[in-house]
């Protein structure tokens, strides 16, 4: 390649770099495009804008979804163009809930490139999407209900406690489980839509109202019995009764611990259905990008709990059990015949995991290094012309 | 400002070489040089430390005709603190002085 094409060729990496960059981080575009040009050696300089676009292009990508996924929620002002120097890394730290929103659309989409590879009904991956557009459209009407949890948390455990039993003993019964009920046409699984949520929350607020409701949605998934289930509430309430230990967490958590007991002590022969079970194994079976993308979409539901223990320690409680109780949906879904979460085909795994983020703070409690915001104006920045005039 | 997680390697490496700049302004290629880390490394730094307020930029116009405008930097008051507080771990590998490196 001559001199002059790599010259060329590094123009363009870095016009594509502040065709991508967000309105916040365009000025750096800018400066990487004047660097470049300032370079005297042309491979240097083409090595320099290459690297520098692939070290920025994941920080553009995040800001775009982020910037979409806070729009959905209201918080999009702090996205606003102008402030450059608010970096990507502080509105992930700042914003649990916004990250959980881009994690599950990002699971979700993930899960569709693995249905549309492995040849998946075109119905399945529209319901995955309008699980999804539920799911976030109850977020987002819920989140900005202003109600103190405290006062109604212990009636919602008690009626959501009376749904995952009544689904137990009237659901839909195959193979002896009865873990489902049919609304409209569509068959649901509650408990993957409500224990999620009453878990997490559980570790937010506790009183002897939840607890009973604990109690009792424990005891419904022994009663259906749904070893998923059941080892997802026994391992978010060790968590949460080694991060908090008290008079409501230990006797939840030994609760969960018997519950699981039960459902291991009774069969379960239920087969795998085809594109919900099993996909860890069968997805990589049918292309290795197929396998990637559940593992990714399954990793990505952790992502939430990893970056709000990392960045907000005064919730660390409520990080552990979310990544305890969709940790434990995933390791059922690798170990038996269970739903693996938002990566296969069903709505329920999806609108519970957009409700859990309901648990996630909005703002972190901490915002390390946010206090100084400056703002770059546009009249500083350098106009093409003089990029021309350097580059000739 | 209190600062909650450790610096990585990279970032004090960076600190380092702005530090030995004093009130100088350095510009991205010269950083990465000095510091010895690829530009897809710095720029994400750089970012992520003018937007804590320990790096102040500002564009500055060419000295010889023909060549474009630069984007430069040097360390706040507060960022000299952050840098002064977290030297690189390893002093075997010393950060190379912006004067030993040509222009």
């Amino acid at each position: 390649m001559k001199a002059s094409r790599r010259r060329i060729l590094a123009d363009l990496v870095c016009h594509v770099l502040q065709a991508i960059l967000p309105a916040s981080l365009r000025p750096w575009g800018w400066a990487i495009r004047c660097e470049t040009t300032g370079i005297k050696d042309d491979t240097r300089a083409l090595l320099f804008a290459l690297d520098s676009l692939r070290g920025l292009l994941p920080q553009a990508v995040v800001t775009h979804l982020l910037h979409c996924v806070a729009s959905l929620t209201g918080h999009a002002a702090p996205f606003g163009g102008g402030s450059i120097t608010m970096s990507i890394h502080d509105h992930m730290m700042r914003r649990p809930r916004a990250v959980g929103i881009a994690c599950a659309v990002g699971g979700v989409a993930l899960g569709l490139v693995y249905m549309a590879i492995a040849g998946a009904p075109g119905l399945y991956l529209g319901m995955n999407v309008g699980a999804l557009m539920v799911g976030l459209a109850a977020l987002a009407l819920l989140g900005r209900l202003n109600i103190d949890g405290r006062y109604w948390q212990g009636g919602a455990f008690l009626v959501t406690a009376a749904a995952l039993l009544a689904t137990a003993l009237f659901g839909t019964k195959v193979d002896g489980a009865a873990r489902w009920v049919h609304l409209g046409g569509l068959s649901i699984q509650p408990s993957l839509i409500l224990l999620p949520v009453m878990l997490v929350a559980f570790a937010q607020n506790r009183n002897a109202l939840m607890t009973a409701g604990m109690m009792a949605a424990i005891m419904a998934m022994a009663l259906q019995p749904d070893r998923a289930m059941a080892g997802m509430a026994a391992l978010g309430l060790t968590t949460l009764a080694m991060r908090r230990p008290d008079r409501h967490t230990i006797p939840a958590c030994l609760g969960g611990v018997a519950g699981l007991a039960l459902t291991l002590a009774r069969a379960d022969t239920l087969p795998a259905a085809p594109y919900v079970e099993q996909i860890f194994y069968t997805s990589f079976a049918t292309n290795a990008v197929a396998g990637m993308a559940v593992v990714g979409g399954a990793a990505l539901l952790l992502v939430p709990a990893i970056v709000g223990w990392l960045h907000d320690p005064a919730s660390r409680a409520t990080y552990a059990v979310f990544g305890a109780v969709w940790g434990a949906a995933i390791l059922a879904a690798a170990l038996g015949n269970y739903p693996t979460p938002v990566v296969g085909y069903g709505g329920s795994a999806i609108i519970g995991y957009a409700l859990c983020l309901l648990t996630l703070p909005r703002v972190a409690s901490t915002g390390i290094g946010v206090q100084h915001h400056r703002r770059y104006r546009e009249e500083n920045m350098p106009i093409d012309g003089d990029l021309r005039v350097g580059m000739a | 400002m209190t600062r909650k997680r450790a610096l990585s390697p990279h970032v004090r490496t960076v600190l380092a070489v702005l530090l030995d700049a004093r009130d100088a302004w350095s510009h991205g290629y010269e950083l990465a040089r000095l510091a010895d880390i690829k530009s897809g490394t710095l720029y994400p730094l750089l970012i992520r430390l003018a937007a804590q307020g320990y790096l102040e930029a500002e564009w500055q116009q060419p000295t010889e005709g023909g060549r474009p405008p630069r984007h430069v930097y040097r360390l706040t008051a507060s960022g000299v603190e952050l840098a002064r507080a977290h030297p690189p771990a390893q002093p075997a590998m010393p950060v190379r002085s912006a004067r030993e490196v040509t222009p």
